[in-house]
């Protein structure tokens, strides 16, 4: 049941993260794989808060969403120079370079070593500490996760930001701020995925680099591709199905070792597969083609 | 003294791996980021050869480079061949060339296990002098086979009717294909005399420093720094590239400590990203108006 209750969590918190990129890679058509830099930001500002000085969990929880979100900011910049690849290739460096300060600023990170012992949180009272309390608050947070994206989508706001998806000229043509848009949109995006790495910091109650790199980047990316970028649903479908497939694997008594190899072997190939022959993945609408690419 | 000659036994590897990741870019337009992968699988081909099979080292050597160049056509036929069928945009090109990136390097922890291996050879020799700096055997041999692969290549690319192919696919693939170039066999050419090239530069560096299944990461993060610094498209951008980055890494080593090479190089990327795009602005209007 413990069991259960915890693939369950991991499942949660993957949907705050995959609805979070959802917003830049499927309505806005930005792709970045610098999504685990956010999350892992998110949690060690957490992480180093709780552990330094104590704080509460809803002060942490706001500090890590507001630096992450300046963080998002200064990544969303270069959106408005370069495009397309170039812009992947941008967010690839941010992503390399926030793990490598992870891992190197050994004083304030703990390096390789990474920060044990994060407290319990408490809310208004309620100690968080079971696997059940962990689910609450995690449902909690998906749930409020997909209903800003919803209401995020539905506003102009996010016509807009589907506008710069379909042709960035246009968009432009009709008087909307583009820069500002883009950059506001990495805001509330790495924001967001600030919030699934303070859950995540407490929930697993240690952190280290190893658990933000460039691969848990491109597992985002696949749960968002694979669940169906620009719809709603998508990265819950995505995130379900991902996070739950490989644990089959565990049943089939492998060791660990060899079962965290296929698991990975499973969503490369998966994200192959979906770009040969489904790119707009399973309930999505927006397939990543080249705008205005018409000879 | 040594911090030069460190930078340019680093930049020789760059540029090997470079100059393919930079072929591929040019004349398929996309970012293969499994290239990064070929550089692992020579390695480890090596290691397979040398160690297990008991192969000399020279043989094992080529016979990685092969299998590396085999690997990476295989990936083209399989993937990017159909995908570009398809009229796949490069950001979905890309995006599946991360999927076998991963396929791949799991497939290699899984044949070899994740710990470190090593193809080296008897004892560390202590290396000869030149102008006051050490530098080892191994590490002379990489400075040499870039030079002189890097070279072939170039004379390739001028002089053969091949290397006009592949200018021409580079230039305009349909025109290319009008005029009765076979596109696609040059491309699978290209990627596999660039994986073949990465093969080469993994094994070099696996002599030097040995493997693990993640060194290709690193390799192909510099590579795309060097060529983006570079400018993309030629391979005297790529050179450039390639010892300005040696530097800047070396440097940082030499002030900084050696636990910065790796941001220092992306901060190198970043800074030209922001500053001066404008080539690759260029460059990106250019392809979307073909």
């Amino acid at each position: 049941m413990e069991y259960v209750l915890h693939i369950l969590v991991l499942i949660g918190i993957y949907v705050v993260l995959s609805v979070s990129l959802n917003l830049v890679a499927g309505y806005t058509g930005l792709i970045s794989i610098a999504h685990a830099a956010f999350y892992g930001v998110g949690a060690y500002v957490a992480a180093l808060m709780a552990l330094n000085w104590h704080v509460p969990f809803w002060l942490c929880l706001l500090c890590a969403i507001a630096l992450t979100g300046v963080l998002g900011a200064v990544v969303g910049i270069p959106s408005l120079r370069i495009r397309d690849d170039y812009f992947v290739v941008a967010t690839f460096a941010v992503q390399v370079i926030a793990v490598s300060i992870m891992n190197n600023w050994t004083d304030l990170t703990g390096g390789p070593m990474g920060l044990p012992g994060i407290p319990q949180p408490e809310i208004l009272g309620w100690r968080i500490s079971s696997h059940v309390d962990y689910l609450v608050l995690v449902g909690l947070l998906g749930a409020l996760a997909l209903w800003v994206s919803r209401r995020l989508v539905q506003s102009p706001f996010g016509r807009a930001l589907k506008t710069i998806r379909e042709d960035e000229v246009l968009a432009q043509a009709v008087g909307k701020n583009v820069a500002a848009f883009k950059v506001l949109v990495f805001v509330v995006s790495a924001g967001m995925a600030a919030v699934a790495g303070v859950v995540y910091a407490y929930y697993i109650s240690f952190i280290d680099p190893t658990s933000f790199t460039v691969m848990e980047s491109i597992f985002i990316i696949s749960i968002v591709i694979i669940g169906g970028a620009g719809s709603l649903w998508g990265p819950v479908v995505g995130a379900v199905v991902l996070v739950t497939l490989p644990e089959l694997l565990r049943f089939m008594g492998l060791p660990s070792g060899v079962a965290a190899n296929l698991r990975q072997i499973l969503y490369g190939g998966a994200l192959v597969a979906f770009m040969m022959w489904r790119p707009q993945g399973l309930l999505g609408k927006c397939a990543f083609e080249r705008k205005s690419a018409k000879a | 003294m040594q911090v030069m000659l460190n930078a340019i036994v680093s930049a020789s590897v760059i540029l090997m791996v470079g100059v393919g990741f930079a072929l591929v870019f040019r004349t398929a337009r996309f970012f293969h980021f499994a290239h990064g992968i070929f550089f692992t699988i020579g390695a480890y081909l090596a290691f397979l050869f040398k160690a297990i099979l008991g192969l000399p080292l020279a043989l094992s050597a080529l016979l990685a480079a092969g299998g590396a160049a085999c690997l990476g056509a295989l990936v083209e036929l399989a993937v990017y061949r159909p995908l570009r069928t398809k009229r796949a945009s490069p950001l979905v090109l890309l995006l599946a060339s991360l999927g076998v990136y991963v396929v791949l390097q799991n497939a290699v922890s899984l044949a070899f296990g994740d710990d470190t291996k090593s193809i080296r050879s008897g004892t560390v020799s202590e290396g000869f002098e030149v102008l006051g700096a050490r530098i080892t055997p191994i590490q002379a041999t990489t400075v040499c086979a870039s030079v002189v692969l890097v070279g072939v290549l170039v004379c390739l690319m001028r002089g053969t009717r091949f290397g006009k192919a592949m200018r021409a696919v580079a230039d305009d693939p349909e025109l290319a294909r009008i005029s009765g170039i076979a596109s696609d066999r040059v491309l699978l050419l290209t990627v596999a005399a660039a994986s073949a090239l990465a093969g080469v530069a993994g094994v070099l560096v696996a002599l030097d420093v040995d493997m693990t299944p993640t060194m290709g990461m690193n390799a192909l993060m510099l590579s795309v720094v060097a060529v983006v610094v570079g400018g993309g498209r030629t391979i005297t951008g790529v050179m450039l590239g390639a010892i300005l980055l040696g530097f800047a890494q070396h440097l940082a080593a030499w002030t900084l400590g050696a636990r910065w090479q790796e941001a220092t190089a992306l901060l190198v990327l970043l800074a030209f990203l922001l500053v001066k795009p404008h080539g690759f602005l260029g460059a990106t209007a250019a392809k979307a108006s073909v």
